[in-house]
This record gives C-alpha cells, structure tokens and sequence, in this order.
C-alpha cells in the first residue's frame, strides 16, 4: 500500500438523497443545484490518494465543493457516499467514513488532524496555547504533567511560537499567532495525515508569507501525507506536488501542479489560471 | 543504451479561452538520447525545442506519442502515459529540469536551495549541504551570498544556483533550457564546463541553447527542430554546417 489515505466515490447532496438529484448538476451543466429536486450536489464521484510526505492541492472557487469533501474526509461532515481509508487505520482494510461518530472523533487525536483557516475552530481561544496542546496530548492517553508540557513546548518551538507566550490564553494572539498554534496543536500526537483547509486566507500578507513557509518546512520534515484546499494558486504551488481541480462538485482535471499552472487541460482550469496569472 | 526515446511526439495546445482554438507545438517527433550523450536542440524560436522538454517533464501533457525513459532500474517506461504520482517521484532523482528562471523559491536561503535538492534526491543531509557548497563555489557564487534569500540574487546568479540545484546528485535525464542566457562570459565558461563534466560522468543531457558556440562546444549530436518537426539529426559540425544559414537567418 503506497497511500497514507485514499478516497473512493465520494459524495455529498444537501436535500434529496435519490438519484432523481443527480441530472442537471455538474459542470457541463453549469450549476450544482438539481433542476428536479433542488437539491445541492456539493460533491460527487470524487476519489484520490494521497502517499506518505506527499501534499495534494484541490483547487476551485467557492461553491466548488473543495471543503465539503475536506469536512467530509475530516468527519466534520457526513457523506451521502462514498468511502475513505487510512494506512494508519487497520491497515487501511476500513472505511473510516462508516464509522460511528465517537470512532470518528478518536481518528482525530492521533491519525487524521485538520488546519483550519478560522483558528477558533481548531482552538479554544480562552485556554492558554499550552493547554490547548495538552488537551490533545491527553485526548491520546497523556498523563504525566512533566512530559505534557515539554512535548508542548517542543511543539511551539516547531511552530515558531515564544515559549514565553505558552500560558496566554490563545484570545491574546495575533491572527498568525494563533494559526501557528492551532498548527502545533494539530501536530501533536504524529498524524499521519493532516487536513489544511485555506491554512493561510485572511492573514495579513506578510504574516501569511511566513505560516506558508512553516508549512512548507514542516511538510517536507515530518513526512506526513497532506491535503491542502486552497483557492490562491500561491499556497498551492509551494505546498504540493499534485493538484485536483473541482468545478460544480466534480473533479475536472487531476495534474502535477506545474503541469496544472503551465499547460492546463480543462476549460475551467484554463480560466482559473489565466485569471490567478493576470 | 538510449536512455531517453521519444516516438511520434505531439504536442497540440488547445486554448479554451480564445473559442478554442489549437495551437500546434510539436508535430511527430522521434528523437534519443544515450547515456553520456548530449543532444542539443536547434531552430528559431517558436520550433518546439522547449515545449519538446516540457514534454519530457511532464510540466505539458503531451498530446500523443511515447517518451520511454529507461530509468536506473533498467525498466523503461512511458513518461506520456505515466500516473502523475509516478512522475513525481521519477523527477529529482531520474529526470531533472534546469530552466532558465528560478524557479519560485521565496523566502529561501540560496545554500538551503541547493542543499534541500540533494536531500530530495535522498542525500545525506550533511553531505548534501557539502556537496551544494563544492557546487556554488564551482560556479562562483560568493560565500557571502549562501545565507541570503535567492530572491535578493541577479538574474545570472539565480541561473547557477538554480543549475547547482538540478545537478547536485545529477539525475539520469537532465533537461537544460538556457542555462547559460544570463552570465557574463567568467561564468559561463564555469557553467559550461560544469556540464561537460556531466555527460562525461555519464549523464544523458537533452538541451536548448540559444549560443552555436555552447552547441559546439558541449554537444555530441545536433537535433534541429523545425515548425515541430526534426529536420536535422547529427553529429554537431556537420549539421550546425548544413543548416548553420537557417539558424542565423532565424537568429
């Protein structure tokens, strides 16, 4: 097996479930929303895999369905189909997304973390960035104080945060700050695979240039299999190695990512570059 | 051994954008490199020499055709129909591209470059950074320069860190766009013999330069392109002699 994560089929429609849904939507037709049903076809037939230290980009605009399949790989979603497989999880022989919702809380202490592009949503801002490390350290079966707060502080030093800062609480940092926390915090028990969704959109230029240089030093270091959903082609082309296009809930085109930015296949990726190129 | 055989390659542009419309790049080309060989692409500009490597790299999909690279497990495969993840993990080690611009590394120590390009081809960290500053030194970029971002570098300077990048643990295949288009004469010198050393080393080579001089002096056999299309193949003296007014009237 040569993936850390693989998805088959995947799936999600907001409204009628049936396949009375499904006609009219996609990008040939140009909308997601079904002319019989009303139905929002979010995202439909979508497979990947992603390798050990490798990083896949999906690209498209909002509505595209980039961050449903991320919510839905996550478990922050459920899928209407599809299935999805971890290495790290029983030899990758079960579908994680049929798991029950506490199996699927616990895939998030230590196989799959998630970056996401609103910090408050992978942290608790009135608890300090120590504690919110602990937190997940404990989720994993962390008991002892000493070692607790030494793996946090090796966790800040990784992410570049001052140790003098470690019992603030999160409220009083700085929009990249706290992104640099929430970071820490999805990396402290090792997962195997981590979910960035727009890891830096909203952050001043400069303080976004330098998380986007963090991730890229600690993708290439610790050998994690990454999946980045990000609409600035920027992100995308220092990240990963491999792109996925999606356009009305489908994927479109599939490409290297310099491949995907010099000589683009589909229509809607033609657009996409030639609007980011200028 | 051909390390490189390209078959019947063509490569068709078709632009969405503008109703559609197709642009031919490359019109059936078949061409071979061997190990130790370096096969230098001539012909004005607009004849396919680097859409011809782009193709070979995988950054365009090439429209039809077959590009067998034997890689060094001796199994040759086809870089036109090969899985992208497969062709990730041949570039670096297998296939290596040197274009004329840097390519985007912000906010990255020069000797970081080159160094983490070893290291991606699975040297020994420490060795890798050994090896990138025998290889900047060779190319004279000043040691004051290795700690400084390459954004703050002169085009000529990004052009050999940029070279010392792509040839640090040299890869079987090595693509060369212009290496040389930037330097004042001191360095191109250095950079040219860099890439002798290459071929000597066994390397097969497959390059766009746009000086006869370069060509001569570092080719072993000539592939003119015209309009897509190989209308030359050779030793260097003889065809840079046949088609020597072509190429200067297009130049």
């Amino acid at each position: 097996m040569s993936w850390a994560l693989k998805v088959d089929g995947l799936g999600r429609v907001y409204g009628e479930q049936g396949p009375r849904s499904l006609p009219g939507t996609g990008p040939e037709h140009g909308t997601s929303v079904s002319p019989a049903t009303g139905a929002v076809v979010a995202a439909w037939d979508v497979g990947f895999e992603v390798a050990p230290g490798e990083a896949l980009g999906i690209v498209g605009e909002s509505g595209s369905g980039k961050s449903t399949v991320m919510r839905c790989v996550a478990g922050d979603e459920r899928p209407s189909r599809g299935s999805a497989y971890l290495s790290a999880y029983d030899d990758g022989r079960t579908d994680v997304l049929a798991l029950d919702d506490g199996a699927r809380r616990r895939l998030r202490i230590d196989r799959v973390a998630v970056v996401y592009q609103d910090p408050a949503a992978g942290l608790d801002l009135d608890t300090s960035a120590g504690g919110n490390i602990a937190e997940r350290l404990t989720a994993a079966g962390g008991r002892h104080f000493g070692r607790i707060r030494e793996r946090a502080a090796e966790l800040l030093e990784l992410t570049e945060v001052p140790l003098s800062r470690m019992d603030d609480p999160v409220r009083t940092f700085s929009g990249g700050m706290r992104q640099r926390v929430q970071i820490a915090k999805a990396l402290a028990n090792r997962p195997p695979v981590l979910l960035l969704d727009e890891p830096t959109t909203g952050l001043d230029a400069s303080v976004a240039a330098g998380v986007l240089d963090l991730l890229r030093n600690l993708l290439e270091r610790l050998g994690v299999a990454a999946v980045v959903v990000s609409h600035d082609f920027g992100v995308i082309e220092m990240l990963t190695r491999r792109v996925m296009v999606m356009q009305h809930g489908r994927v479109v085109e599939t490409g290297l990512t310099d491949q995907l930015l010099e000589d683009p296949q589909h229509p809607y990726s033609q657009r996409l570059v030639a609007a980011a190129r200028g | 051994m051909n390390v490189l055989e390209i078959r019947g390659l063509v490569k068709t542009f078709t632009l969405h954008t503008i109703d559609g419309r197709t642009v031919g790049a490359l019109h059936g080309v078949d061409l071979d490199v061997a190990r130790g060989e370096h096969v230098a692409l001539a012909g004005s500009s607009g004849a396919g020499k680097s859409s011809l490597l782009r193709c070979v790299y995988r950054t365009y999909v090439p429209t039809a055709g077959r590009i067998l690279l034997r890689t060094s497990e001796g199994t040759p495969v086809d870089l036109a129909a090969l899985p992208d993840s497969e062709v990730a993990d041949l570039r670096g080690r297998e296939l290596g591209y040197v274009s004329q611009f840097l390519r985007a590394e912000p906010r990255r120590a020069v000797l970081d470059v080159v160094a983490r390009a070893g290291a991606a081809r699975g040297m020994d960290p420490e060795a890798a950074r050994d090896s990138a500053a025998t290889a900047l030194r060779r190319l004279g970029i000043d040691e004051r320069l290795w700690a400084m971002h390459t954004t703050v570098l002169s085009g000529g300077q990004k052009q050999r860190v940029n070279l010392a990048a792509g040839t640090i643990s040299p890869p079987r295949l090595l693509l060369l766009d212009e290496p040389v288009s930037a330097l004042d004469p001191v360095n191109r010198e250095a950079v040219l013999a860099m890439i002798a050393d290459l071929t000597d080393a066994g390397v097969a080579v497959l390059s766009v330069f746009h000086d006869l001089d370069a060509i001569e002096r570092l080719a072993t056999r000539v592939v003119v392109l015209e309009e897509g299309r190989v209308a030359a193949d050779g030793p260097p003296a003889a065809v840079l002699r046949d088609s020597e007014l072509n190429l200067e009237v297009a130049r």
